[in-house]
């Protein structure tokens, strides 16, 4: 080890001991006791290593120099404050100050579910665009769930939602489309909506799979709304929720009930701890497209004075993305240790 | 849709592109990618092997060894497959080099024999599921030379992901078209096939030709039969040209005739079938609904039971195949056919659909005819497969095709309107921009009036079939990144935030202030915890709809007791199902449960534990209640849920009506495997309704002008008095300037008489009008008392009434 190397140590061990020794003290006379062990001109152990200065190389001598004047300047201020605590006494009961340096009396911390505060961090990015939030029963028809949204039974697109049939009539709805139904039966555009809720498919549990999972629905529908409109509020979203410097991409996609339809992707920049930036592969986040005019003849609603967007996301995963949890089960056991690091 | 990237550039000669860029163009289309395997990458170090001799192997009856020439001269392999024979060429793994899996082969001894490398199977190779034998070579090779370029397999194999759309692209003619467009296209190079001139009759249900006849029974579901016949074919391995392409994009070579017909399926996207003529009686092919108790034993070798009216190819005795779907094993093609009847036909996407749901299977036939076969492809698809035949097995075309067609197919034609284009995609284009789109992927465009009639090509028939569907097309071949996305004006939405999620929103707030973590616990139950029942669950864990949210809280605080945890507080809000619904549907209501065990607060060197206990919970529920309820609800002592909660330590909540809206309690011991350490669980469930009703903005009271008076008085009330019913008395006859009591302290023992208790209540008076003087307040507190002993016959404890502060 380098001559600067073991002086430091040694101050650093000096600097425990001394506040050790500073801590322990209950008196004034006590604590000028420790004071001229540690920092007396002469005999002091700090003032002492101080002197062995010019005995260094001209390296070490400005390192171990620094670190002395630290311990002084540190231990100084210790004294101060540690006399300060001793002369102060209790205004009442002229008992002892009490020792401040014990912990508080805590409350229990709460929190959100980590797909809650995904879906709400959502839901504002949204409320700021125009948006109001909607819902709509868990146990569906095949009217809503399928028919009304331009989905025919028949169809291989059926198949791609195992869906959960209720005996004595029924399903449980397999997306939060249904929602949009249920809100253009009983709304008129303008409508701009957003969905939240739970979804159920057929699908046994494993690390990406959930037969009850949430979604977001989100529907706009109005006069003049056009392909830019979709694309320019999906990117705002993207960027407001991932961060401004992320990219974002459409792709053609297929979905019954949307006409052109799209997968959205993004690429986020992340920033590493060394400070350089990287940008995450195309992510998933969510399937979208236009309205389908069918849809909208569904509710009564002319497709050619009017048109929309509708999207579906999937804030469990958005959350897994966001959070790096790796497996969907953890968000569904309710192990407390997981929820209250969303505190 | 497995595609290889050798036979896309064999159908579209000008494709420049490497896997890597033709998956990133694929994407921007609609059709990712899923994966790019590398085919040559795994088997670089397999070499082509001939083997010189064969020999039984000493020790071992199933075992052969071998002298194999694996280009560096002989060596000796101890070989285990039944099929290996001398002068025949097989991939060979010579030691040293590395097997898929990386595996390395090491010179080995085999029940006393040295074997120095490996024969290998398709299976063992990673280029299909044949392992009943080592992977026989047809053609001339070079031993030593590497394996993968001398079989075509230096290739990647895209594994597209298809939507239900766009059945136009499980070819790879069809993925090329995307790629290129129609001008792009070529057909593909097969070595030593030749075109045969073959004229085509047509007829509507019934044709006959070449001493065939073809009959459709039901058109309905069979739009077109298209037949032919080739005459002595001699049945064998594919050549290796065959073979490898077949490999290359994922299928197993079966036999010359049967790989033809998988040949034009991957390539044309056609699937098609091959009868051993001399299988069919008649010859006559019937295309008919199936008989009640009908059966077919299938390709596959499992006998069907088929369903009355499932579409069929049968001769005028029996079934020979299900349409569309599988053929039959009676008639399939084996090494003693020498006549082969070729079926190319269009079968009902919907009825095909049925058949084989009903059947539980899919196939590489009926998947495509699901999502829609070109209605226009048949002719060139059934005269390739003949080609091929003709090509690889020998024999003799019939001049004549059998076409009987019921259903011609016309092209549709959708009007197009370019204004209507701008106005949905926000970008606008003029009608011969959006041809030079269109065409390229066989759309014909022709302007009419101020629309374009477009002409809608066989292979997108199913799915382009009205004007948004042309504009989607637009928009994905101009492609959706070039589309703007600069944020324009909006009108706010008409819908209310919806109330229950606000609702949410403030108990959330209440909770998560008071230290809860939110669960989030699914709407699945087991039998017994919910009335009404999944049809097809995934499991008897989620085979019912909860009738409680409380219910899963309960799990999940076994989950955190299982795990040590002490002290658990958790609530989730969410629906509940009960089976007396409307309109075919379960009754259907939002709610909140809370489940808290362990201590009120995290332990303090100050002061001792204090843990969860009625009078907490009892005042959890009371501010609960006030977020939930407009007007003030109440608490009382009753069984909300006997199944949940302590008889005994239970209270019922009301709303300010009176109607019952949830429970809270001591959770029964036997609702929770509780270790021993674990203090009692509470619980709560509240009924949330739709969220409307919030309370209503407070109005303003002036601040008292005049001091207050605080009197304490202790009572002695009998232990069959319900406090409730006292301090209800105070608060109503307790005079007008009484304005709040409390209950401050219970004691029971030392003066106070056994069965009594005595609950002190703080009593304070304030006038609106005066300063109270304590004359005037001592006599509202004698009145107060007289009026008690008259109405419950309580006294005032000794020395304590009307102790003034």
């Amino acid at each position: 080890m380098s001559e600067a190397g073991s002086l430091t140590d040694e101050l650093r061990a000096l600097e425990r001991e001394a506040r050790d020794a500073i801590d322990g003290t209950s008196d004034p006379a006590a604590l000028e006791r420790v004071r001229v062990a540690f920092l007396g001109r002469r005999e002091g152990r700090v003032s002492r290593i101080l002197r062995q200065l010019g005995g260094l190389s001209p390296e070490a001598r400005p390192v171990v120099g620094a670190e002395a004047n630290r311990l002084k300047r540190v231990l100084g201020s210790a004294l101060e404050e540690r006399e300060r605590h001793l002369a102060r006494k209790r205004p009442d009961t002229g008992t002892p100050a009490p020792d401040l340096t014990l912990p508080g009396r805590n409350r229990w911390m709460g929190a959100r579910h980590p797909v809650t505060r995904v879906v709400d961090e959502i839901c504002d990015i949204f409320a700021r665009l125009g948006f109001t939030r909607a819902r709509g029963p868990e146990a569906e028809t095949e009217w809503y769930n399928f028919v009304a949204l331009n989905t025919p039974l028949d169809h291989p697109a059926a198949d791609e939602q195992d869906t959960l049939y209720l005996k004595g009539g029924g399903l449980l709805r397999s997306h939060t489309s249904p929602v949009q139904i249920r809100i253009l039966e009983e709304h008129r555009p303008p409508v701009r909506i957003l969905a939240p809720g739970p979804a159920y498919r057929r699908d046994t549990w494993d690390a990406t799979h959930a037969p009850a999972f949430f979604q977001i629905e989100g529907l706009a529908v109005d006069e003049g709304i056009n392909f830019v409109d979709f694309k320019a509020t999906l990117s705002e979203f993207a960027r407001r929720f991932w961060g401004p410097g992320t990219r974002v991409r459409f792709r053609p996609g297929y979905f019954p009930f949307t006409e052109p339809s799209a997968e959205v992707d993004v690429k986020r920049r992340v920033v590493r701890a060394d400070g350089s930036v990287e940008e995450t592969a195309w992510l998933e986040i969510m399937g979208a497209g236009m309205v389908d005019p069918a849809v909208l003849e569904n509710v009564g609603i002319d497709p050619e004075r009017y048109s929309g967007w509708a999207f579906g996301m999937g804030p469990a995963r958005i959350a897994m993305i966001k959070y790096g949890i790796t497996d969907i089960r953890t968000l569904y056991e309710n192990d407390i240790r997981f929820l209250s690091q969303f505190a | 849709m497995n595609v290889s990237r050798r036979w896309l550039r064999a159908v579209a000669p000008g494709l420049d592109l490497d896997a890597g860029e033709i998956a990133a163009r694929l994407a921007m289309r609609g059709a990712p990618v899923e994966g790019i395997t590398d085919l040559a990458a795994e088997i670089g170090g397999v070499v082509i092997g001939r083997v010189e001799r064969v020999r039984r192997h000493p020790n071992a009856d199933r075992l052969s060894v071998c002298e194999v020439d694996g280009g560096n001269g002989t060596v000796q392999v101890v070989c285990g497959a039944p099929n290996v024979r001398a002068g025949a060429c097989y991939p060979f793994v010579p030691v040293g080099a590395v097997l898929p899996g990386n595996v390395r082969i090491k010179r080995v001894r085999i029940r006393g024999q040295e074997s120095r490398g490996m024969l290998c199977s398709a299976r063992e190779l990673g280029l299909g599921t044949d392992h009943r034998g080592i992977l026989e070579l047809t053609g001339q090779f070079e031993p030593g030379s590497a394996f993968a370029p001398a079989v075509h397999l230096d290739d990647h194999r895209l594994d597209v992901e298809v939507s239900p759309n766009r059945g136009d692209l499980l070819s790879h003619v069809g993925v090329a078209r995307e790629l290129v467009g129609e001008g792009g296209l070529r057909p593909a190079d097969l070595p030593g096939a030749v075109e045969h001139e073959l004229t085509v009759r047509t007829g509507s249900a019934v044709v006959d030709a070449e001493g065939v006849r073809v009959r459709i029974d039901d058109p309905r579901q069979c739009w077109r039969y298209m037949a032919a016949v080739v005459r002595g074919v001699r049945v064998g391995p594919s050549p290796e040209w065959l073979a490898s392409r077949l490999r290359a994009a994922g299928a197993q070579p079966i036999n010359n005739v049967v790989d033809a017909t998988n040949y034009v399926l991957l390539e044309l996207g056609q699937p098609l079938h091959a009868f051993d003529l001399a299988k069919v009686e008649g010859p006559e092919i019937v295309v008919r609904g199936a008989r009640p108790g009908e059966t077919l034993r299938t390709l596959d070798g499992e006998r069907r039971e088929l369903d009355e009216g499932m579409l069929l190819i049968c001769d005028p005795g029996e079934a020979l195949a299900i349409a569309g779907v599988m053929g039959g094993g009676d008639s399939e093609i084996g090494e003693g056919t020498t006549d082969v009847l070729l079926e190319c036909a269009l079968f009902n996407p919907k009825g095909v659909r049925e058949v084989r749901r009903a059947l539980g299977m899919s196939t590489d036939a009926s998947y495509r005819f699901e999502r829609g076969v070109d209605p226009a492809g048949l002719e060139r698809a059934i005269r390739r497969t003949v080609s091929i035949i003709v090509a690889t097995a020998g024999g003799e075309p019939a001049p004549t095709l059998l076409d009987a067609c019921p259903r011609p197919w016309r092209a549709p034609v959708v009007a197009l309107r370019p204004e209507r284009v701008g106005r949905l995609l926000g970008v606008e284009f003029e009608a011969g921009d959006i041809a030079e789109l269109l065409e390229p992927l066989g759309y014909r465009c022709r302007p009419a009036g101020g629309a374009i009639e477009v002409t809608v090509p066989g292979h997108r028939s199913y799915d382009t079939l009205r004007e948004v569907d042309l504009i989607e097309e637009v928009a994905r071949v101009y492609g959706y990144d070039r589309f703007p996305d600069s944020l324009g004006a909006f009108r706010p939405g008409t819908v209310p935030d919806d109330p229950l999620l606000r609702l949410h929103d403030r108990l959330r707030t209440t909770l998560v202030g008071r230290g809860f973590l939110e669960a989030h616990t699914t709407a699945f139950a087991p039998a017994g915890e919910g009335e009404v029942e999944v049809l097809n669950p995934v499991s008897a864990e989620e085979s019912h709809l909860r009738g409680s949210v409380l219910f899963g809280l309960l799990h999940a605080v076994e989950h955190n007791f299982a795990r040590g945890a002490r002290d658990i507080r958790l609530f989730d809000m969410g629906a509940v199902f009960r089976a007396d619904g409307s309109g075919g549907l379960p009754r259907e209501t939002n709610r909140l449960a809370v489940a808290v065990t362990g201590r009120r607060r995290p332990r303090h060197w100050s002061a001792g534990d204090l843990s969860w206990d009625e009078w907490e919970l009892r005042g959890l529920v009371e501010e609960l209640l006030a977020v939930v309820l407009p007007e003030d609800g109440s608490v009382e002592p009753g069984t909300f849920d006997p199944a949940f909660f302590e008889g005994g330590c239970e209270f019922l909540l009301r709303a300010a009506d009176g109607s019952v809206v949830g429970g809270a309690g001591r959770v029964r011991a036997d609702r929770v495997d509780a270790p021993v350490w674990a203090g009692p669980v509470w619980g709560l469930e509240l009924e949330l309704g739709d969220g409307a009703g919030e309370r209503p903005d407070p109005a303003f009271r002036p601040l008292p002008a005049f001091p207050a008076v605080e009197r304490d008085l202790a009572l002695l009330i009998p232990d069959s008095l319900p406090a409730r019913q006292v301090l209800g008395f105070i608060e109503e006859r307790g005079g007008r300037d009484l304005v709040e009591v409390s209950v401050f302290d219970l004691f029971r023992g030392g003066d106070v008489p056994g069965g009594c208790r005595s609950v002190g209540f703080r009593l304070r008076f304030q006038s609106g009008r005066r300063t109270l003087t304590d004359a005037a307040v001592d006599r509202s507190v004698r009145r107060l008392v007289q009026r008690l002993k008259e109405e419950f016959g309580v006294e005032p404890r000794a020395g304590a009434a009307g102790s003034g502060r």
